[in-house]
């Protein structure tokens, strides 16, 4: 199960990392778009991105604090 | 004043031109009217979305002793984080290459939205996959059991839900893509299906992170 | 566009507002099912009514047990289903759908120079979902009707009987259908303003409507939450707020009042604008303060959002959080009070004509500024304390709601008829219905002040029998404000039989709705008018330009006023 885990873990952060990246250049396509929905789009591959950098949190093992399973 | 109703546009008298752009601009007004509906439905689904946050909250520090909860004297397990981490990624992804399939729309470059839009489905099925071995997988007492089950399953569950929505929401725009209903400038559905998806996406950022590493 | 009516224009200039559905020609697509802002709103006026009519009877039983001190008519558990129905379907399926549906489609669209909502169909279904949802509601007595109050608090209601899932259901629908009109009203009065019509130039009925939106989207889907909730314990046993099973009573409590207090302010906001409409027409001057009642309901709208927990201040919610609360609400106070100053001064020195809608706007006035005055010390911790669960709190509620929201209704449903309907009432009966009404509900709601600072219990069956006299004299009043409402409905048959072909702008009103003819066409205006200024400078020419008015709308604006305004 431990092994498992580790796999996961990995998996989790080289995924992290490569959709990070996206979200972040496609984030700077949107950058100076102005309508309605790219300023929602915006919002939210912020917030995406954000995410991606929540999961590596959780695969270096900071959050959830005391581990996790 | 005369001056201000002038840069309203309104012309006295010209009423009956319909000049070949009438239609662009019934388009282009109609679409921001749905745009900001769309918008707005989705502020309020947020908000549907918040309420049940609310009540995991305030279950889980105001009125649970210890969390996760107790259950016949043995504390419940957490939720398992590397593998929830895994699925995370997956959904996150499905919302870049949803982006990528509209850009894709945008520039008339069909091919390349085809595949993205077929990644975007594929990796969104895979996350309710995903949801459905962590589902099977939880120790937590079922959805009925505690207020952790009951916060943990009615959330994902609503949130799974919208992703359901939204894979057979995208599949029905990806048909309409290839009946002809858009071109690469009148694509407000299209416009509607990413927005959608990647409320969805985010929404899970917030479940993940008070579900799994909180 | 080829089916134009004859002498309809369009123009290039803003296309959508310009757009003309073809006038529908079968009956049902035409009266049913219709897509036209103005049946709509009329629909929902009816369904409305019929609501009310029943949750009056509930009243009237309710009003009948308590003529005794040990209940006169009904069980105590069947006294329990009806009072929650009662609220229920007074605050669900009457105040707030005929305030934001029927009066909100009718005139709103009018009122902007639009000739529809943005979203038409979108209109159509939340309609439709509306009287469903009400049969939903009623037939909960059919497997027992919820008993737990309007309010449902559990654990009473997780122990209610059947019919408690039907309300869940029913009320969920109906919040679905509020969100719905509210997005739809607000991308329209955003998005489909005539030209010229800046924010500022709004009539105050759009603003009220304006204000009132993200309250109905933002907090009844926070309710929609709650409900939700509350119905999958009960139906799969999901804990949430059973406490026996770590879930919380409080927790319903807060999902419940952060929807329901700025559900209060959906049921009197729109009122607001009523009343901001009539009050100059019938005082021919000037409103005072334009922006600042404009502005206001958005202040009052924004901070109901902080308020809720002074509904549960002995609940044991944490003691410190009980005086910001206190503080909040009585800081909601001071938008209200600024609008009745703004509206008494819109009526001083003005040359008065006390038609019905003037007598209901200036018994708004009274009997609404009581209610927020009792709401205030509700609002006192300490002496909420002592108020709190008793029939002071009924008194209040009734007050706000029936005093103001219900009278504004009135006002309105007097003043909108001739525009619907093409018909004047009778004068005479009007204002007798006004005392009526208006002399009914103080008898009937001032001494319950008196009872509930006694220690009378609400939504108890039966009662001290030092109670009684009062309880009586309530009893009693209540049924001359029932015939009083029964005369209403008497008044529309008769206007429809007998009443004088109304010309479209019978009041001498210089909104936009009272330009075109009475009952409006399918298409509204003939041709989208620009708006140079706000409607109310009363003495000055209509502040309208390429406006194809009905024959005498405009001459029966008063060219005087009675207090004349510089012209700019
Ligand atoms: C100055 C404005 C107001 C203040 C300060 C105020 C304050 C309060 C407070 C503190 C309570 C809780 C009493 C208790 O349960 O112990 C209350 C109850 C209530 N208020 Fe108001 N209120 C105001 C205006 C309104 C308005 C405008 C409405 C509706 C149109 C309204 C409707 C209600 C209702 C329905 C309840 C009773 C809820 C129940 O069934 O328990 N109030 N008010
Ligand atoms: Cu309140």
């Amino acid at each position: 199960m431990e092994s498992l885990a580790g796999i996961e873990k990995i998996v989790a952060l080289v995924g992290a990392v490569v959709v990070g990246v996206f979200a972040v250049i496609s984030l700077k396509g949107e950058w100076n778009k102005t309508g309605l929905d790219d300023h929602v789009t915006k919002l939210l591959l912020g917030l995406m991105a954000f995410g991606c950098i929540l999961v590596l949190l959780a695969a270096f093992g900071i959050l959830p604090r005391g581990g996790g399973a | 004043m005369a001056v201000s109703v002038a840069k309203q546009g309104y012309h006295l008298g010209h009423h009956d031109e319909h000049d070949a752009n009438h239609d662009e601009v019934i388009y282009r007004e109609t679409r921001d009217m749905r745009l900001t509906g769309f918008v707005l439905f989705l502020g309020t689904d947020v908000v549907l979305f918040s309420a049940f946050i609310f009540a995991y909250v305030y279950l889980r520090t105001s009125i649970a002793p210890v969390w996760p909860p107790m259950v016949d004297g043995h504390q419940l397990p957490r939720l398992d984080t590397a593998f929830a981490a895994v699925n995370s990624v997956v959904l996150f992804g499905s919302g870049v290459t949803m982006h990528y399939a509209l850009e894709a729309w945008k520039h008339a470059l069909k091919r390349r939205f085809n595949l993205f839009m077929a990644l975007t489905i594929l990796l969104g099925a895979g996350f309710l996959g995903g949801q459905a071995y962590e589902y099977a997988h939880a120790r937590i007492g079922g959805w009925s059991g505690n207020t952790f089950g009951a916060s943990f399953f009615t959330l994902t569950g609503m949130h799974g839900l919208h992703v359901f929505i939204g894979v057979w929401f995208l599949i029905a725009l990806w048909i309409q893509t290839s009946r002809g209903v858009y071109d690469d400038h009148r694509f407000f559905g299209l416009t509607a299906g990413t927005l959608y998806w990647h409320f969805v996406d985010v929404i899970w950022v917030v479940l993940f992170f008070l579900f799994y590493l909180w | 566009m080829a089916t134009l009516a004859p002498g309809v224009q369009t123009g290039p200039y803003h296309a959508v507002l310009d757009h003309i559905h073809p006038e529908p020609t079968s009956f049902i697509r035409k009266y049913i099912f219709s897509i036209d802002h103005k049946i709509i709103g009329i629909q929902y006026m009816i369904t409305g009514a019929v609501f009310f009519i029943i949750s009056g009877l509930l009243a009237e039983i309710i009003r009948t047990q308590l003529l005794t001190p040990n209940g006169l008519l009904v069980r105590p558990d069947t006294y329990n289903s009806i009072y929650s129905m009662h609220g229920s379907s007074m605050v669900w399926f009457v105040v707030i759908p005929l305030l934001t549906g029927a009066f909100g489609n009718f005139v709103m669209p009018l009122q902007i120079g639009a000739r529809d909502v943005a979203f038409p169909w979108l209109n159509l279904v939340a309609f439709w979902i509306f009287p469903v949802a009400g049969v939903i509601l009623f037939s909960s007595f059919l497997v027992g009707a919820p008993d737990a109050g309007w309010t449902e608090y559990p654990p009473i209601s997780l122990m209610g009987p059947p019919g408690t899932n039907l309300w869940c259901i029913a009320v969920f629908m109906i919040g679905i259908s509020s969100t719905m009109t509210g997005i739809n009203f607000l991308v329209t009065i955003l998005k489909m303003r005539a030209p010229g019509m800046t924010l500022t130039r709004m009539p105050l009925f759009v603003w009220a409507q304006f204000a009132t939106t993200p309250l109905s989207f933002i907090a009844t889907t926070a309710l929609g939450g709650a409900l939700a909730a509350l119905f999958i314990e009960r139906v799969f046993g999901v804990p949430f707020y059973d406490p026996k099973r770590g879930g919380s009573p409080l927790l319903w409590q807060h999902m419940f009042w952060f929807y329901s207090h700025p559900a209060v302010y959906i049921m009197i906001i729109p009122g607001f604008g009523i009343i901001s409409e009539v009050l100059p027409t019938f005082a021919r001057k000037p409103i005072f303060g334009y922006k600042m009642i404009a502005f206001s309901s958005v202040a009052i709208a924004l901070l109901s959002f902080s308020v809720w927990a002074h509904h549960m201040f002995t609940s044991g919610m944490v003691p410190w959080l009980q005086l910001p609360f206190m503080i909040i609400t009585m800081l909601i106070a001071i938008p209200t009070g600024v609008k009745i100053f703004s509206w008494m001064a819109t009526l001083w020195g003005g040359a008065i004509r006390w038609k019905t809608p003037a007598l209901y706007a200036a018994g708004f006035i009274i009997t609404f500024t009581y209610g927020g005055l009792t709401g205030f010390f509700l609002a006192a911790v300490p002496l909420d304390y002592h108020e709190h669960g008793t029939y002071f709190v009924v008194a209040h509620l009734h007050y706000v709601l029936y005093g103001g929201s219900i009278m504004s209704l009135f006002a309105g449903a007097y003043y909108w008829w001739p525009k619907m309907s093409g018909r004047m009432y009778n004068e005479t009966l009007g204002r007798i219905q006004f005392w009526m009404v208006f002399i009914g509900f103080n008898c009937t709601f001032t001494p319950l002040h008196w009872l509930g600072l006694l220690g009378m219990p609400r939504r108890v069956p039966n009662y001290d029998p030092s109670y009684q006299f009062w309880n009586v004299f309530a009893s009693v009043s209540s049924y001359v404000m029932a015939l009083g409402t029964l005369l209403f409905f008497y008044i529309l048959v008769d206007s429809f039989r007998n009443g004088k072909k109304a010309g479209p702008n019978p009041w001498g009103a210089r909104t936009l709705e009272w330009m075109i003819a009475s009952p409006p066409p399918y298409y509204n205006f003939k041709k989208i008018p620009a708006v140079l200024a706000a409607p109310y400078d009363f003495g000055n020419p209509l502040p309208y330009i390429g406006l194809d008015a009905a024959d005498g709308a405009v001459e029966a604006t008063p060219t005087h006023s009675s207090h004349p305004v510089p012209t700019h």
